[in-house]
């Protein structure tokens, strides 16, 4: 109780900096455009912008241009946050941000089909897409990815590998001075897919939650802005564990050979599916909805599976996975549905009030 | 030219499909009316709740007003799957503690705590069915009323209100399409006795004149009595021209008798040969027109019979032996073997004595006038049904292609003759629903037939 005390003290001293930090974020920060030539005489532009790896999308471009070689793809790469402050920048002036928009932060397109920036996209492909993963046919989810845990196997020792979101709190709390500064996980004040992840964390189980944060701010938790740099920094050795990170970008780095174990949660794992959404204003909306078709489409969804995010809507693991053969089957997988209630995530009083709360209690411990 | 009225069958249809289809479409509007009331009213407990919980999460912490908005309010309303959200919190000064800033408080009053306040309106471009719903507090460091507005877009509403309608509406059609289906046949099934009435006006024998009396319904009694009352008057009308006409002729004949006697004593005082030849010609003419003034008795008798008298079971036998006693004189000019053949049994049909004897008659006179040089052979015999009643001379007889001019009213008049005498016979035997006909079997032989159907049939 007295510890308790003096770690607020101590927060006080820090909680204005990192209040700030989500509104002046919207800056666009990380923009990176890549152009893919049509493969045979250009015909039409489809502009992609993005929240999603580039490494990820490239065999899904590649397909889609075989279909249709016509098509030169733009393809501008965002941190997630951005991306949202972009395309809600563009629509209240009444323009579009390209032609669509995809982001792993499905909560942001919720919210700006919400506001009318959406355009409704009707077609056997979106007909055929599952309930929670399409919202009014404005947005849909297009993966199936397991939010899971990483550790590097040479750093972490078999019987030290949390199977739970339960036992990774206990180990820290256990043996704080072998895992103090290993695990990472998302800053949520930058990235819009971290603060997603952790918000339905804390709805699934406040108690285990509020321990899990307790630990991991004890353990001097390592944050950052993307999956990406965590992955870096598991492979290099520079940390062991990895919380809530996404299966598929995880799964990426172990078949190309990354010392790296990948554990479902067996008390719940999240499923996140990655949203694309057709702006209201897109000036090429139908290359846009042909797009968009496609990645729901089983030719799309099976390149999917094989070469981008691994990981199939039935919820069948890929070799190597450690967990439940089928997450879906086992009843342990939570999709986080595309629909409004979402908006309740995009509260904005909600959201400064949940950033502050882990704010005060992860990184206030973890900051050096 | 009378004006062509559209007929009753589609004035009663029009006039129904008329009401039916206004009946319809005002039953149409008052169920989009109900049905958008069910809509909302369902719909708008959602949106209550939401309000309710949304007001709910409003708490005091550290002093100041805060609101963690629960999920359960967003799945609430997310019941309705299409409709996108938007929401307000004000806080006691009037400041939007979260949510969209320029969504409007509807009602310039608070709402009171158990009802909260319902209105239409629009947000971001798009309908939206608003609530407001007010909490106060009355904490130590916060005091006053917080609003919580709710938005909900009004797509699940709007549907479900057609849906509830489109189904209304189908029924509303299928009731219209029996009803109209159950009138045209009501009103084919109506209008029936009026055809009856027609078909028997229709069917009618020329001559008849007696009453209708075919069964109708009240409806069209006056209609009927109305034609009954002209076919009465016609028929007085008829009956006073026959008169007329047999009252003429009798007149006629008696001063032509008069005349012809005086005109024979007359003869008998006359010397000279010329005045002789003059009186002999008028004898001739006195003679044609007493024959015809007859023949025009014997035509508006029949005329008057047909259709007036009711047939009843005739002798043919006697009436044709008394045909032959009328019709060949007493004296003639030259010498007629007159031979009537009769079969054993005794001959009945169903007809009018006096008209068919008067047909007979005017047959033999005519044979005797034109035909018979030596021989007349008057036959009678049943076979198959039917009565041939046959006159056959060894006169020159009527060529063929005269055949069908001679039973026509002065079709084919002969020198002297009123060309009268065998269309009165063929006016009797159509009567009798019979024939008249012709026969020449060789130079020696002409026969006049005719056919009645016997009593067996």
């Amino acid at each position: 109780m007295k510890r308790h005390s003096i770690l607020r003290h101590r927060l006080a001293t820090l909680c204005l900096s990192i209040l700030t930090v989500p509104f002046s974020a919207t800056l666009p920060h990380a923009q990176e455009a890549t152009t893919f030539p049509a493969v045979a005489a250009e015909i039409e532009v489809l502009s992609i912008h993005a929240a999603t790896d580039l490494s990820a999308m490239e065999p899904l471009i590649r397909d889609f241009q075989a279909l249709f070689p016509n098509t030169r793809i733009e393809f501008v790469e965002y941190v997630t946050n951005d991306l949202y402050a972009a395309a809600a920048e563009a629509c209240r002036q009444g323009k579009a941000l390209g032609d669509v928009l995809l982001s792993s932060s499905v909560d942001h397109l919720v919210k700006l089909a919400n506001d009318g920036c959406a355009r409704g996209i009707a077609s056997p492909e979106t007909a055929a897409a599952p309930r929670w993963a399409n919202w009014r046919g404005d947005v849909f989810g297009f993966t199936f990815e397991p939010v899971v845990f990483v550790y590097n196997r040479s750093k972490v020792p078999a019987g030290d590998v949390p199977k739970t979101h339960l036992e990774l709190a206990d180990l820290l709390r256990l043996k704080p001075e072998t895992y103090a500064g290993q695990v990472g996980t998302y800053d949520i004040r930058l990235s819009g897919i971290g603060f997603l992840l952790a918000f339905y964390d804390s709805q699934e189980t406040t108690t285990t939650f509020g321990r899990l944060l307790e630990s991991l701010g004890r353990a001097h938790a390592v944050i950052r802005c993307c999956t990406s740099q965590i992955l870096d920094e598991l492979e290099a050795g520079r940390l062991s564990i990895g919380y809530n990170m996404l299966a598929s970008y995880a799964y990426a780095r172990v078949r190309a050979g990354a010392n790296l174990g990948i554990v479902m949660p067996a008390d719940y794992t999240l499923v996140l599916s990655r949203g694309a959404m057709v702006p209201a204003h897109a000036p090429r909306a139908d290359a846009g909805t042909r797009f968009v078709n496609y990645l729901l489409s089983s030719r799309g969804q099976e390149v999917s599976r094989r070469e981008a995010f691994f990981f199939g809507a039935g919820g069948e693991m890929p070799p190597g996975v450690e967990g439940a053969s089928s997450i879906v089957r086992t009843g342990i997988a939570r999709p986080i549905a595309i629909g409004p209630a979402l908006l309740a995530v995009q509260d904005h009083e909600r959201r400064r009030r949940f950033i502050s709360d882990w704010g005060r209690t992860l990184v206030e411990m973890s900051t050096p | 030219m009378v004006r062509r009225e559209p007929s009753l069958f589609a004035r009663l249809i029009v006039l129904i499909a008329m009401v039916l289809a206004t009946g319809a479409a005002a039953l149409t509007t008052a169920a989009w009316y109900y049905a958008r009331a069910a809509a909302n009213e369902a719909y708008d407990r959602l949106l209550v709740g939401a309000a309710y919980q949304m007001a709910e999460a409003v708490h005091v912490q550290d002093g100041t007003l805060t609101v963690e908005l629960p999920m359960s309010a967003f799945e609430l309303l997310a019941l309705s799957e299409r409709d996108r959200i938007f929401y307000r919190i004000v806080d006691t000064s009037g400041r939007t503690l979260t949510g969209y800033g320029d969504l409007p408080l509807p009602g310039s009053e608070p709402p009171a705590p158990d009802r909260p306040a319902l209105s239409n309106g629009t947000f971001m471009g798009a309908p939206v069915r608003l609530v407001r719903a007010s909490r106060a507090f009355a904490d130590p460091s916060v005091q006053g009323r917080v609003d919580v507005v709710v938005a909900q877009t009004v797509e699940a509403r709007t549907a479900l209100a057609r849906e509830l309608t489109l189904r209304a509406v189908g029924l509303i059609l299928a009731m219209s399409t029996l009803a109209l289906g159950g009138t045209i046949f009501a009103i084919r099934h109506a209008l029936k006795p009026m055809a009856r009435v027609g078909a028997v006006l229709r069917e009618r024998d020329p001559h008849d004149v007696t009453p209708i009396t075919v069964a109708t319904p009240r409806e069209l009694r006056p209609f009927v009595s109305a034609i009954n009352t002209f076919i009465a008057r016609l028929k007085s009308r008829m009956d006073l021209m026959q008169q007329f006409v047999a009252d003429t002729a009798h007149q006629i004949r008696t001063p032509l008798a008069a005349l012809k006697s005086q005109v024979d004593l007359l003869s008998h005082h006359l010397g000279e040969p010329q005045a002789r030849q003059h009186l002999a010609r008028v004898e001739e003419r006195v003679d044609q027109l007493s024959r015809l003034v007859g023949q025009l008795l014997s035509h508006a008798m029949i005329s008057h019979r047909a259709g007036a008298v009711p047939f009843a079971p005739v002798d043919v036998t006697e009436t044709v032996r008394r045909a032959i006693r009328e019709a060949v004189p007493d004296t003639l000019d030259r010498d007629i073997l007159t031979m009537l053949e009769v079969p054993p049994q005794p001959i009945e049909v169903r007809g009018d004595a006096i008209s068919l004897k008067e047909a007979v008659k005017n047959v033999i006179d005519n044979a005797v006038r034109h035909g018979a040089a030596t021989r007349l052979t008057v036959r009678l015999r049943e076979e198959n049904g039917t009565v041939e009643i046959e006159v056959e001379d060894d006169g020159p007889g009527i060529a063929p292609e005269l055949w069908p001019r001679v039973v026509e009213r002065f079709g084919a008049p002969s020198p002297g003759g009123s060309g009268l005498g065998l269309s009165i016979a063929a006016d009797v035997l159509a009567a009798h629903g019979g024939s008249l006909g012709f026969r020449r079997d060789n130079e020696n032989s002409f026969a006049v037939v005719m056919r009645i159907a016997g009593r067996a049939s």
